[in-house]
Order: C-alpha cells, then sequence, then structure tokens
C-alpha cells in the first residue's frame, strides 16, 4: 500500500494544518487534469448520472407497487441485501469485468464505477419511495378514487405529491452514499476527487491525502444539506416530520425501518 | 369503624403558570376499611388528588396522611410499595408471565421466593383467574382477565391501602359491570382501604362507602355514604351531577328484602269468586293472584270467575311479571312499569314473598 | 473472464484466516459503537435538549465518507487499527443512538406510570423495563450497524488492516476478477450470516413478542 505513512506528532497539528491550507491556496492544485475544478466535475458528473439512471431504473417499479401494495417482500430484501454490499467490492469487481467488455471511448474505470454506483443507489431509493407510496392514508385514496379519479390520476395527483419527501428522502441517502463511494473510482483508473487520497497513500503525501478527504467530505455534506433542503421544500403538508428535536442532516427513515 | 387510615388535609396543588389551582384545599378522611369513590366532571382534580396521595404528584401545600404518617415525611418508593395501585390502562409488563408481573413488589421488598410462589397462586385464585394463566404473557390474555390481573399484582404485597384510577374503564360495560360485583366481593374478603376515582356516578353508587363529589378545582361539594348524597344533595351542583334520576338511584341502593312486603291482591284456591272480588274491590284492581301456601299459581282476571265454583277451576295464566328478593327496588320498579298489572311478585326462588307495586315502592322513597 | 476456481481451492486458508481479521475488526466496532451510543442514549434520554446536538455531530459523522475520516485519521494515528476503528464506530453511532432513544421513547406511558406506582426506582425501570422493551428496536439497529460495518471493514485494507479488502484490493491492482470476486461474496455472506444470528438473537431475548391472545 505504498510507503509507509508516519503519525504527525501533537504539536505539529497546527503546522500540518497550515500546510494543508497552503495546498488548497497553491494555483497549480486548481488547474489542469488533476486540478479541483477537472476532478471535481468528473466526480459530480458521474454522481449525477449514476443517481439519475437508479432513479429511472427503481422509480417507476417501486411507484407502481407501492400503488398497488404488493413487493413489500422484495423491497426489505433488496434494501437488506444492498447493505450487505461492500461498495468496495462492487466496484473492484466491476472492474476486470467491465474491463473483459472495453467500452474504449470512455475513460478507463467509468463504466465500473457507474454501474457499482447504480447498485449502491438503487435499494434506498427504491425502498422509500415503495414506503412513500404505499403509506398514504388509504382513506384519501379511497376518497380520490370516490371522486372519480382514475388510477393514474391517483397516482400522479395524490399519492405522488404526497410521497415526494420520502422519496426524495431516499433520493438524498442515495446521492450522499454515490458521492461517498465515486471516490473509489480512483481506485480503478477513473479520475475523481479521490485521485488525491490514492496519490497521496502512494506517494506517502500527508498533506495531499487529507486534502482529498477534506475534499470528498464537503462535497458529502453539501449534498446532503442541499438535498435536505429540496427534500423539506417537497413537504406539502407543512407539517415535517416530528422527531424528539431538529434533524439538519435528516438520515432517511429506511435506515431505521426495515425489518423481515 | 376505623379510625382514618388515609386523611387529607387542605391539600393544594397548582402547576406553575396556571391561574386557579388544580385542586384548593381539599380536606377529607377515608375511613379504614372503607371504599371512598372520588367522582366529578374532568378538571375536578379527582386523578391529581389520587396520584398526591402515592405521591406521583407532589402537593404544592397541605399534608396527607396515611396510616399515621405523613407521605411527604417518607421516601417515595417505600411508600409506594406499601400502596396498591391500579391504573385505567393497567400497564402490565408485557415482557414479563403474568405470575412475575404480580410478583413484582413481593419482589422488591425482597421477599423469600417460596412465599412470593404461594402468594402468587393464592391471588390468582382470589381474583378467579385461570391457573392456567400464571406462565402466559399479557398479550396472551383478554381486557377483562388482564383488568384482574392488575388488582392481583396491587394486592400481592397485602397493602393496607388501594388506589383505583378508572380501574375497569377499558373494558366494555357488561364485563366492567361483573368485574364490579367481583370487586365487591373481594373486599368484603380482604377490608382494604380503597380510594377510587371514576367518571361514572352510578359506579360510584354503586361501589363507594362514601361518595366525595368534586367541583372543578378540587373543591369538594359533599361527602358521604351515597343514600345520604342522593337523598339530599348538598347545592344544586351535585343535584345536577347526581342527575334527574336522582330517585331511582336512590332505589337502586334498597334492596328488596329490606322492605316490608305485603301479600298484595292474592288468594288461596279454595276461595271463591265472591271472597277474590272482595279482595280485588279492596285493592282497586281487575285481577286476582293465586296463591297455594307458598307457591304462586298464576293470575285470572275478574271477568275469568264467572261461572267457577272457587278459585283453583279457573284457567289461570302465569304471572310473567316476578323479581327476586336480592334485586333492588329499582329493578322492581322497573318491572312494575312494564306489566300490564302494575304489580310485581317477588320471589325467593320458588317461595313467594310479597307483592310489590308503583304505590308501595314510591312510599320507600319519601322516607 | 471466468473464475479461477483453482486458485480458490488453493487460497481456503487464506481466506480463514481474513475472515477472522474481518470478523474482529467488525465485532470491535460494533462493539464499542454500541457501548458508546447506549452512554450517549441515556445522556439523550436523561436531558431532552442534547439529542439534537447529539444526532447532528453523530449525523455529520456518518456523512462523512469513512475514506474521508480515514484521511483526517492516519495524519494523527497512522496506518494502525485505531485509525480503522475510529473511523468506524463513529459511523455506527447515529444509527444505534436513534434506534435505542426510538425503543425506549417507545414504551408504553401506562406500564411506566404502573412502575413508579408501585415503588420502583428510576433505575430498575430503566434497567428492568424500558431497556428489555426497547430490545426489539435496538437489535434492529445492531444489525444495521453490523450489517454496514461489514462492508466499509473492506475499505480497510487502505490503512494497513486486513480483512476482505485485501482479496479486493489484490484483484483490483492484479485485474484478477477470481479474487476481488471472492473478497465481495465473503463480505456478503459474512453480513448475511451476522443478520440471521442476530435476528435468532433477537428471538431469543424477546419470547413475549410471539404470543399472541388466543382466540
Amino acid at each position: 500500500m505504498g510507503d509507509a505513512v508516519e503519525p504527525a506528532e501533537g504539536g505539529v497539528v497546527i503546522d500540518f494544518l497550515g500546510e494543508v491550507a497552503g495546498w488548497f491556496a497553491d494555483p497549480a492544485n486548481w488547474t489542469g487534469n488533476r486540478g479541483v475544478p477537472n476532478l471535481l466535475l468528473a466526480h459530480v458528473s458521474l454522481s449525477a448520472v449514476a443517481v439519475a439512471a437508479a432513479a429511472l431504473i427503481s422509480l417507476p417499479s417501486a411507484i407502481y407497487l407501492g400503488h398497488v401494495r404488493r413487493g413489500g417482500f422484495l423491497a426489505v430484501s433488496l434494501v437488506n441485501i444492498g447493505r450487505a454490499l461492500p461498495s468496495f467490492g462492487i466496484v473492484g469487481v466491476m472492474y476486470p469485468v467491465t474491463l473483459a467488455f472495453a467500452l474504449t471511448r470512455s475513460p478507463l474505470g467509468y463504466w465500473a464505477t457507474l454501474i457499482a454506483m447504480i447498485l449502491l443507489a438503487m435499494p434506498p431509493m427504491f425502498v422509500n419511495a415503495y414506503t412513500a407510496i404505499r403509506d398514504v392514508d388509504p382513506a384519501l385514496t379511497e376518497a380520490a378514487r370516490g371522486m372519480g379519479m382514475r388510477e393514474g390520476q391517483v397516482v400522479r395527483r395524490l399519492e405522488l405529491p404526497l410521497g415526494l419527501p420520502l422519496i426524495m428522502a431516499g433520493i438524498r441517502s442515495a446521492a450522499v452514499a454515490v458521492v461517498a463511494t465515486v471516490t473509489l473510482g480512483a481506485w480503478v483508473g477513473y479520475g475523481t476527487l479521490g485521485t488525491y487520497i490514492f496519490v497521496g497513500f502512494a506517494q506517502g503525501d500527508e498533506v495531499l491525502i487529507f486534502a482529498g478527504g477534506l475534499l470528498v467530505a464537503m462535497l458529502a455534506v453539501v449534498t446532503e444539506l442541499g438535498l435536505g433542503w429540496v427534500e423539506r421544500r417537497t413537504d406539502q403538508t407543512h407539517h415535517g416530520r416530528r422527531r424528539q428535536g431538529a434533524r439538519p442532516l435528516a438520515i432517511s427513515d429506511e435506515v431505521v425501518a426495515t425489518r423481515p | 369503624m376505623g379510625e382514618a387510615m388515609i386523611r387529607l388535609e387542605a391539600v393544594t396543588k397548582q402547576y406553575d403558570g396556571t391561574t386557579s389551582p388544580a385542586v384548593a384545599g381539599l380536606t377529607l378522611d377515608v375511613p379504614e376499611g372503607e371504599i371512598a369513590v372520588l367522582v366529578g366532571p374532568s378538571g375536578c382534580g379527582k386523578t391529581t388528588t389520587l396520584k398526591m396521595i402515592n405521591r406521583l404528584i407532589e402537593p404544592t401545600a397541605g399534608h396527607i396522611v396515611v396510616a399515621g404518617r405523613r407521605v411527604g415525611d417518607m421516601e417515595a418508593h417505600e411508600l409506594r410499595r406499601g400502596i396498591g395501585y391500579v391504573i385505567q390502562q393497567i400497564g402490565l409488563f408485557p415482557h414479563r408471565t403474568i405470575a412475575e408481573n404480580i410478583a413484582t413488589v413481593p419482589k422488591l421488598l425482597g421477599w423469600p421466593r417460596a412465599r412470593i410462589e404461594e402468594r402468587v397462586d393464592e391471588l390468582i385464585e382470589v381474583v378467579h383467574l385461570e391457573a392456567e394463566l400464571r406462565d402466559r404473557y399479557p398479550a396472551e390474555l383478554s381486557g377483562g382477565q388482564r383488568q384482574r390481573v392488575g388488582v392481583a399484582r396491587a394486592l400481592a404485597a397485602d397493602p393496607p391501602v388501594m388506589l383505583m384510577d378508572e380501574p375497569f374503564g377499558a373494558v366494555d360495560p357488561i364485563i366492567r359491570s361483573a368485574l364490579q360485583g367481583q370487586f365487591l366481593e373481594l373486599q368484603r374478603e380482604v377490608n382494604k382501604t380503597v380510594v377510587l376515582v371514576t367518571h361514572d356516578i352510578d359506579e360510584a353508587i354503586r361501589l363507594g362507602d362514601k361518595v366525595a363529589i368534586l367541583n372543578v378545582g378540587g373543591v369538594l361539594e359533599q361527602y358521604g355514604p351515597p343514600a345520604d348524597v342522593l337523598r339530599e344533595p348538598a347545592n344544586e351542583f351535585v343535584a345536577e351531577f347526581l342527575g334527574r334520576d336522582r330517585g331511582l338511584k336512590r332505589l337502586g341502593l334498597i334492596p328488596i328484602h329490606a322492605v316490608d312486603l305485603e301479600p298484595g291482591p292474592s288468594l288461596a284456591p279454595a276461595a271463591t269468586p265472591e271472597e277474590a272480588r272482595q279482595v280485588m274491590a279492596r285493592h282497586g284492581v281487575d285481577w286476582i293472584a293465586v296463591v297455594d301456601g307458598t307457591r304462586l299459581l298464576g293470575w285470572a282476571p275478574d271477568t275469568a270467575l264467572v261461572g267457577a265454583a272457587t278459585l283453583g277451576d279457573v284457567a289461570l295464566r302465569p304471572f310473567r311479571t316476578v323479581i327476586s328478593h336480592d334485586a333492588s327496588l329499582k329493578e322492581a320498579l322497573d318491572a312494575v312499569i312494564s306489566s300490564r298489572s302494575l304489580a310485581a311478585a317477588v320471589l325467593d326462588g320458588d317461595v313467594f314473598l310479597g307483592m310489590l307495586t308503583a304505590e308501595t315502592i314510591g312510599r320507600e322513597i319519601v322516607q | 473472464m471466468t473464475i479461477d476456481w483453482g486458485w480458490i481451492a488453493d487460497h481456503v486458508d487464506d481466506m480463514w484466516s481474513t475472515t477472522v481479521e474481518h470478523l474482529i475488526l467488525t465485532v470491535i466496532a460494533v462493539t464499542v459503537g454500541l457501548v458508546l451510543s447506549l452512554v450517549l442514549a441515556i445522556v439523550a434520554l436523561r436531558w431532552r435538549r442534547s439529542y439534537a446536538p447529539i444526532t447532528w455531530v453523530t449525523g455529520v459523522l456518518y456523512t462523512i465518507p469513512s475514506l474521508a475520516l480515514f484521511t483526517f485519521l492516519v495524519p494523527v494515528f497512522g496506518l494502525s487499527l485505531l485509525t480503522a476503528e475510529v473511523a468506524l464506530v463513529s459511523y455506527t453511532l447515529l444509527i444505534l443512538i436513534r434506534n435505542i432513544v426510538a425503543g425506549v421513547n417507545g414504551v408504553p406511558a401506562h406500564v411506566i406510570e404502573a412502575s413508579r406506582g408501585m415503588g420502583m426506582t428510576d433505575r430498575r425501570i430503566f434497567l428492568g423495563v424500558q431497556l428489555p422493551l426497547a430490545l426489539p428496536a435496538i437489535i434492529a439497529g445492531v444489525r444495521i450497524a453490523a450489517v454496514t460495518t461489514i462492508g466499509l471493514v473492506t475499505l480497510t485494507v487502505l490503512v494497513g488492516q486486513g480483512g476482505y479488502g485485501v482479496f479486493i484490493l489484490r484483484g483490483i491492482r492484479r485485474q484478477f476478477l477470481t479474487e476481488a470476486l471472492v473478497g465481495t461474496v465473503l463480505s456478503v455472506l459474512m453480513a448475511v450470516a451476522v443478520d440471521v444470528v442476530l435476528i435468532v438473537v433477537e428471538q431469543w431475548a424477546t419470547p413475549w413478542s410471539r404470543r399472541r391472545a388466543a382466540s
């Protein structure tokens, strides 16, 4: 795993942080292939594509199944399996697999990372969307049908708007997980913010490692807060979900809820 | 008659930020071995008062004395282990068996194992629970069964005092009536000093040796035996609360066997129609009942007597409105007014004891 | 692109020792996480106002990717077990604390009232009534924490630890599918096995939850 990295000693902490600040201040780190903007863009774009693809695949079926109230077991199993899959392993496995089907026009490791991320993003999105639609008060859907709404309209006009916050929570949870894990793309040759960490470990450069970690952490937190803001805006009942105390960094309920 | 087992002296409870107290200066004695029922509209502080006795709520002012000791001077946990506490939703531990639930306080008090087991079995019998339920969990029992476990649990350490907050509230009316009856029977055996809270005036009247009518803010409007309160309500509020059928409620307290019964318009089968007509005229009715010794054979209208030599020759109709002698006058009145003859026959098993009419019943109220 | 079964047969011993490493890393993380979470949960239950800040901090720790946490810890603790464990434990805190608090709060109020009315002390009530009744929620949290930790332990190879991540990293380096696949599959198997064990533990620990009233 490259050269040994020595732990810093106590009094050197301030100096170290100074070096990190210096790294950020250095304009060279903001230009070119290995510059922050470039890697950031690669990182975010892959994440966005993965989340969008996962949403496209999982949301329609989840909404349908939630509406007809079937397949609960599937949802729970999906999330249990999804949780059991190590993201590092999925990326690692996808890499040789995608090499075998080399799509030469894309950057090395792009497809491995993308497929792994789609697999990672699907379970939380699926289970949240399923639960969101299924848990709409049956009295409301009955009233809607009684008013003459067709099934499609019930979904579009009633269940989707009401379920939107929870669906968004699932998307948010998935997005944060993806943004965190895309970092690993650097290990299979696709340049992301993880490149700093990967190269840093290889060269024994602590400052680089730390800077890379800081960038990834900030991106994750920004994603969480940003999508959290969007999620709150989608809550049309204006009730919010009351929990004991405030939840500025809300984690989706699927994390707590699933049991077979 | 005992002296006061529980004494409330000017007990007051005022919550922060409220303008008027929940309970204001309540003074009240509960003699040993009696059931005192606190009843009143919501907001009258009855539950608050109850909870101040075992200090689940602390009074703002005043004292409460139980068995000669001020509750404020005792350690709260120690106090509560000496008082049985039954609440409406019962609060059985879902994760403990029935036997373990009942054994809770004895275990807290450190009783030896053997004694606890014995006591648990004893109590299960006393509250009429099936012995096989001993090792089941509360989720497996019905509402009525759970309620009885709650009572058993409260009695486990044989506390002299019991506090009950709407103990029969969570079951349906039929079971509730049965449970109330069982409780009265139980009390005859164990003779606890009980303070019971209810919003149901009928329950209060049925169960209480003394009834305390509370008004909003814990104001004690009247306190006394139910018969007295019903007969002479202290004021407008109490009269209203007791309800317009106050008189009927009083009748509910008077058992038939306490009343002198008259034979009513009845004769032996050997009597003649002539004698029958005299009796009918004297009672002002148009029918006659036929009684052979102590057996009520039936009745006949005067039109059916024409041409018969004795009453025994007449085709008799069965006497429908009969009532047992251990029912209350209220039930008797109910029977009377639903009969054509406006009279009810009182029986003890097969033995005819006498008759009651609306008039004879009414005389009881006036006394 | 096929699986090299020969390689698998040759490396069974390797897989056993790696399994032990992986398991130890997991057990340490979940155990420490549970103990810490219990302490923090008790604090949160006792002082209601502290729940929000506690959730906030553990939420941040949850959001920050483990890799990033590694990078913050490496300059301080080096490529060590401590680095790995601190990061792993941080990830479990939020889920465990939330589940413990939710479980304890979920105990019906009338059961608590009856307990107090009978003269049980607060400590007795917490240990004898609230915790046992909160067990299903707590174990649900431990299951989630354990399964996610098992997946994350694969990353600890990057900070010098063992575990299935070793196979995955080597598989990536040599572009050897079999090895990477073995690492992944073993991780999934361990996660499933641990999940099942915890389900059984829950059933055993809560005999009252399955009985229902006879009709």
